[in-house]
């Protein structure tokens, strides 16, 4: 359906994620009049189309089930061909490998270095929180003090306390699964109302994690003081029926596409916006510029709509509403904003030089490293959900000051983060190899052996993700490629990026706590060192003989960062732009630092904390 | 040392999206399947995987996976020596698997160790891709058979789980052991 009048919608939203649909919600609730533009395109009738994708692919990455098609002409799609492109974690490759990560024809960002950006997202109804995993961790009270804590980066515009009843409200709202006695006991941190759903059962390989770790004393700065123990995992994931949707089954696939809808994503709010006759979307549009008038004041968002991945332009046009939220991720809002330039705005939107423009600058996420054993007595990965609990108790300290956190988490799906199995193990015991580290005789089975020996190493694997605190540094930035373009002719995101001192020091000491809770299990430890031409991996700070690889979180941060002075930061704690004020920029971006839990509970807090202030005191 | 991660499995992958069968072509029946070579076929399948005959193939079977994976085999040129061996052994499937597993002749060796992977993943790869030296690291199929064979692969199975995306189980299974290896597999002639 189209909008009779465009300048009758209250406020215009760019991007249908998270962010987007929970303040779609909350305005269209009140009776505002909203329009949400999606580059990507509307869900399929029968979401089978897109479990029958996944099944298909014979590499299961986060983006395998969803449009567009990752591979065209035997080769990875050139994201020039498509009208809203995506990257995807297959063109992280080396230098002349297929998926090489600084070719434009293979990766949609460009990327400049020095180091890989990891991260992938999708462009979609739901956005990238169609692939997420559903953790729903609050941040720490420290995470949005760490400059006055630490000396360290900067602080939050608010703290704990203030997101507080909104973390309870995103938790209704996503519906999160969790122990709030739990997480209080293990981090002190304080719970107004539990979570709406009883915590997720733990897997048998928390168990075995759990009963190893109790009295572990770990040697480093920061893990010499931990009180090791496992915590159930807070989750928007069903452990009861829950907004006309099912329990958890255990499908072990929550990344990329839970098959029944037990983990919340945000086509189930947008679903509720629909209802109130108050929100509509428009799908394959793109939104093009956002378009500032004499006041300062934002006047209007360019579009063009198109037909399909690969399809001609409509139709071209401005759109006008009272107010403007972008809600594209922390790389396309950027992209958008510095796409938006003109002689009011010749830096870019909301990024104004006397005020240090700021936009795309500060790109963070959670290098994740990633280390995995096997048991001495089967722990039944592949079943449940794809992580169920982790080690919390070390995302805290005075350490801080000196090198990065992370928290633990451990993963319910045995080796298939690391080596892609069951397939890898299996290839290996039928053909005679040893890609796996499991075959060591290289013996090729068939009959009854094989049975015996697949299952007793595939019922003993596990693996552990450790997620690690990213410094905010100014150079690790977002701009616009002055070659590289999409279908539409829109110039496509530049990735400058690296890690500090700060953060790598964090992949070391992950490094330590893996060993030592391996040692503690009796796991044998199979973690492989990178290739020295692998661009997301570095020489480790402390053994320059030793290289440590990372991969991406997914958890894309910082680049539109809020603050308390519009000389720092582009927009306020209300994620309301400094420069512009009928205009709004959500999500990760606005976070000033990363700190340790995954980012969407408090993304979904910030965006109803948000969405509150605008209805009491914007659209009146 | 080789990073060994699931994402660089994409030389393969390229091929694949290209290739990808209708799954519908592969689980009709059809008249030029030979029913005699088909029964033969999934006794020999039993003896290769260690799983009973029974079990990927039951005698009320709505799935008939075993088409697929014996229309897929047709196709290569091995075919025909392979069944050769199973035809002269119908009685004996565990001697003709022997056979065909220390068989001199790569063309048969490689085949049947294509068509155990079919049965544990799902997927096909290719018995001349098996069987290079030195082999291709990883060794990545030329595609899923179907989106059907991805969720009847029994690989999973053997894992005392279930195909990741496809779990027929209850909330809070994972809490507790899973039945003993037996339940999900049995044996061969078990």
């Amino acid at each position: 359906m189209r909008a009779e009048k465009a300048d009758a919608f209250d406020a215009l939203i760019v991007g249908s994620g998270i962010s987007g649909v929970l303040m779609a919600n909350r305005l269209g609730q009140a009776n505002k009049k909203v329009l949400i533009l999606e580059a990507g395109q509307n869900l399929p009738p029968d979401i089978n189309d897109y479990m029958n994708r996944f099944f298909m692919a014979t590499v299961k990455v986060p983006e395998s089930p969803y449009p567009p098609e990752l591979f065209s002409g035997g080769k990875l799609t050139d994201p020039a061909s498509l009208n809203a492109g995506r990257p995807t974690v297959l063109s992280l490759e080396a230098k002349g490998r297929p998926g090489d990560w600084q070719d434009p024809k293979q990766s949609y960002l460009v990327q400049d270095g020095p180091l890989a950006f990891g991260s992938s997202y999708e462009r979609v109804n739901g956005g990238t929180a169609r692939h997420w995993l559903g953790t729903s961790l609050r941040f720490l009270p420290a995470d949005f003090e760490m400059k006055s804590r630490y000396g360290r980066f900067t602080d939050w515009p608010i703290k704990y306390d203030d997101l507080e009843p909104w973390y309870c409200e995103a938790e209704k709202e996503i519906g999160v699964a969790g122990d709030a006695e739990e997480q209080n006991a293990h981090l002190g941190i304080t719970f107004s109302s539990p979570h709406p759903m009883p915590r997720i059962p733990i897997s048998r390989v928390d168990m075995a994690v759990d009963a190893a770790v109790s009295g572990l004393k770990v040697p480093g700065i920061g893990l010499d003081k931990v009180q090791w123990k496992v915590s159930s995992t807070p989750a928007a994931r069903n452990s009861q029926p829950y907004q006309d949707r099912r329990v958890c089954a255990g499908n072990t696939n929550c990344i990329p596409i839970c098959p029944i809808q037990a983990k919340y994503d945000p086509s189930v709010t947008l679903a509720e916006a629909l209802r109130t006759g108050n929100v509509q979307v428009w799908y394959r549009c793109a939104a093009a510029a956002v378009v500032v008038d004499g006041n300062g004041r934002v006047s209007g968002i360019d579009y063009i709509q198109f037909d399909g991945d690969n399809g001609p332009v409509i139709r071209r046009g401005r759109l006008t509403a009272k107010i403007y939220i972008l809600a594209g991720n922390a790389i396309e809002t950027p992209r958008l904003l510095l796409m938006s330039k003109s002689e009011r705005t010749p830096n870019g939107v909301a990024n104004r030089r006397d005020h240090n423009g700021v936009i795309g600058k500060y790109l963070m996420d959670h290098p994740l490293y990633l280390a995995w054993a096997l048991t001495p007595q089967p722990v039944w990965g592949y079943r449940g959900p794809l992580s169920t609990a982790g080690i919390e108790v070390c995302r805290d300290g005075e350490f801080r000051r000196e090198r990065a956190a992370f928290r633990i988490e451990i993963g319910n799906e045995g080796w298939n983060f690391p080596i892609g199995d069951p397939d890898t193990t299996t290839v290996d015991l039928v053909n005679g190899l040893n890609d796996s580290q499991l075959n060591k005789d290289k013996k090729a089975l068939f009959g009854p052996p094989l049975v015996k020996e697949l299952n007793d190493r595939l019922s003993r694997q596990f693996r552990l993700g450790f997620l690690i605190e990213q410094s905010p540094d100014d150079s690790n930035s977002v701009a616009l490629s002055t070659t590289a373009k999409d279908r539409l002719g829109l110039p496509r995101p530049r990735i400058s990026y690296n890690l500090s001192d700060y953060t790598k020091q964090g992949l070391p000491a992950a490094k330590i706590a893996a060993t030592a809770i391996f040692s503690a299990m009796n796991a044998d430890q199979f973690t492989l060192a990178p290739d020295p031409d692998d661009p997301s991996s570095f020489p480790s700070p402390n053994d320059p003989t030793t290289r440590l690889k990372y991969f991406g979180a997914g958890h894309i941060v910082g680049t539109h960062r809020m603050g308390a002075s519009a000389t720092d930061s582009a927009v306020n704690d209300m994620q309301q732009s400094w420069d512009h004020e009928n205009l709004f920029l959500v999500g990760s971006g606005t976070f000033p630092t990363v700190a340790t839990a995954n980012p969407t509970l408090t993304i979904a807090a910030l965006c109803l904390r948000s969405a509150d202030h605008i209805v009491r005191h914007i659209l009146t | 040392m080789i990073d060994f991660t699931r994402r660089k499995v994409l030389g393969v992958a390229a091929g694949t999206m290209a290739s990808a069968i209708g799954t519908a072509d592969l689980t009709q029946p059809a008249a030029a399947d030979d029913a005699a070579d088909l029964v033969l076929f999934v006794k020999l399948s039993a003896a290769l995987t260690g799983i009973d005959a029974a079990q990927l193939a039951p005698p009320i079977d709505p799935i008939q996976i075993k088409r697929a994976y014996f229309r897929q085999a047709k196709t290569d040129p091995g075919f025909e020596s392979l069944m050769q061996i199973v035809r002269a052994n119908p009685a004996d499937p565990v001697g003709a698997a022997n056979k065909i597993m220390n068989s001199s002749n790569q063309q048969i060796k490689y085949l049947g160790r294509s068509i155990i992977l079919a049965w544990y993943l799902g997927a096909w790869y290719q018995p001349m891709v098996l069987a290079q030296t030195p082999p291709p690291s990883p060794v990545t199929p030329l595609k899923v058979i179907s989106p059907t064979a991805y969720t009847q692969a029994w690989a999973w199975r053997v894992a005392q789980a279930h195909p990741m995306g496809y779990s027929e189980l209850r909330f809070g299974y994972w809490s507790d052991e899973p039945l003993p290896i037996e339940d999900f597999v049995k044996a061969r002639g078990a």
